[in-house]
């Protein structure tokens, strides 16, 4: 009876002791800006015209507008249980952010995940965005922002290999990835392994519509360097004219492939950064296969103050006349601990097909270069 | 347009001018390193600390790197630190502002470290909130 007692007692202790250290946390950030841009399209089809210049209050001048709920449970032995719903919205009409299918939004379109840390590192496991993007942010001096970036020039490449822009179901790498398995590994020496799996969960085709990613990096002495490798079964089924043309079935083609290479380095209050990447369609390389490169330099001029510049340039290696460059200045201005104010201006290039954009979320048409200007102001809560 | 290249080409300038300023700051601070050109007037100051003052910083820098890095949730590879004769000047990013006393926390401890200038920011990480 006594030690019964005493086993429950230490139970209850122990139930309380993991109660008190769970929290639940609600948070988000709100970017708005006012965008001028030189030429507009309204599709990223290949015959997308230039339809002029347009000024627009625009989200995401820095991250798109966001939100989420987060909490973490301790269950004792050094293991977590964690959870996250997050999503984006935007801060111009309230709508949600894009969902893995064309024409629908989703909620929780950034995080859906529940997971366990420990010891051994973090797994999570639901849609969340994949290891690669965090790569390319850690080794970009734009951190992968939305204006003028390595994430616009990745979505330079994913435009030219045929992505409407109306899913988050990408053909070259991809920025959230759904029904996945992510593990993150501890660091060792500054040294990290990040590995995805998704299953496809397509019946009665085991490969159909899976994913596979692996990233390593090292992150000391001042440098990040980031490899990325990412494998996509059946990506980007549907056409530039669904719904009027049916979504591709999932036979478990090999379709999406993706490479990076990016190094960033900070000493005093510079950054530097530089990358370079191949995306193709590994079933159909002689129709998507390109090449991106990057070179980044940022000053921070005080603890508030901040500018940071980048090169972005992307190659068809299948036609050399299609190619983009980018340039982009951002200089970011601290108002308080929560919120940034921010100017930025961006030139591109574009030639031939290619319609890589200066910010996310407003194409131009191919072939046509593109200047931009935002200013805008960040908070987050 | 031109307009625009030309604000490009005047920034790009003024980051170099600044640069080749913090790098000039940066060989006196590490004992003048012959590859700096112009280092004439740094190697008179310099020999009263000649080559042991200028490995000295290296050893220390790389001690608070070390110290650093054993924090997993820390990245030193977003951060920056110069050491000189014992002082030490931290800069770069961190992912949270709880990290920015942190960091400094580590470098106060590691031997040797006779003072801590920080100079760290928060950067926000993708999708972060």
């Amino acid at each position: 009876m006594k030690s019964k007692l005493s086993s429950a007692a230490a139970l209850a202790l122990f139930a309380s002791a993991a109660h008190a250290q769970s929290s639940v946390t609600l948070y988000g950030t709100i970017d708005t800006g006012l965008l001028y841009q030189s030429t507009t399209a309204s599709t990223f089809q290949p015959n997308a015209r230039n339809t002029g210049s347009v000024f627009e209050l625009k989200d995401g001048g820095i991250y798109a507008s966001n939100w989420g709920l987060k909490g973490t449970e301790d269950i004792g032995g050094g293991y977590k249980i964690n959870f996250k719903l997050q999503g984006v919205f935007n801060s111009t009409n309230g709508k949600f952010g894009l969902a893995d299918t064309p024409g629908a939004t989703a909620i929780f379109n950034q995080y859906s995940v529940v997971g366990v840390s420990g010891p051994f590192g973090t797994i999570d496991a639901g849609r969340q965005i994949v290891p690669m993007i965090y790569a390319m942010a850690d080794t970009d001096v734009r951190s992968a922002q939305y204006f003028g970036s390595i994430l616009t020039a990745w979505l330079g490449m994913n435009q030219a290999a045929g992505w409407p822009g109306t899913s988050t179901n990408a053909p070259i790498g991809a920025l959230y990835d759904s029904n996945a398995l992510v593990y993150q590994s501890p660091k060792i020496y500054g040294a990290s392994l990040a590995l995805e799996f998704a299953p496809g969960g397509v019946a009665g085709q085991i490969q159909g519509g899976t994913r596979e990613s692996a990233v390593l990096k090292y992150s000391n002495y001042g440098l990040n360097l980031a490899a990325v490798y990412y494998n996509g079964h059946d990506t980007n089924p549907f056409p530039l004219t669904y719904p009027t043309a049916p979504a591709v079935p999932a036979t478990g083609l090999d379709n999406n492939r993706f490479y990076y290479l990016g190094a960033l380095y900070t000493i005093g209050g510079f950054s530097i950064s530089a990358s370079y990447g191949i995306g193709k369609n590994p079933a159909n390389t002689s129709h998507v296969n390109f090449e991106m490169a990057s070179g980044g330099l940022g000053y921070k001029f005080s603890s508030v103050f901040k500018v940071t510049s980048g090169f972005y340039y992307l190659k068809d290696r299948n036609n050399s006349a299609n190619h983009s460059s980018e340039i982009a200045l951002g200089a970011e201005y601290n108002l308080s601990r929560t919120t940034l104010a921010y100017a930025q201006v961006g030139y591109v290039d574009n030639r031939g097909t290619m319609n890589q954009t200066i910010i996310y979320g407003a194409p131009v048409a191919p072939g046509v270069s593109t200047t931009a200007a935002m200013i805008g102001i960040r908070h987050s809560f | 347009m031109k307009k625009i290249e030309g604000l490009g080409i005047a920034v790009g300038a003024f980051v170099v001018a600044v640069s080749v300023n913090a790098w000039a700051q940066n060989g006196a601070a590490s004992g003048a390193p012959a590859s700096v050109s112009g280092a004439s007037a740094m190697v008179a100051s310099g020999a009263a600390t000649p080559e042991t003052g200028r490995k000295a910083n290296r050893a220390l820098r790389r001690k608070v790197y070390a110290a650093i890095s054993k924090y997993r949730e820390i990245s030193a590879g977003s951060i920056s630190v110069i050491a000189k004769d014992g002082a030490v000047t931290l800069n770069g990013t961190v992912t949270d502002a709880a990290q920015i006393d942190k960091v400094a926390d580590i470098a106060k401890g590691v031997p040797g470290v006779t003072s801590v200038t920080n100079k760290l920011t928060v950067q926000r990480p993708f999708g972060g909130q």
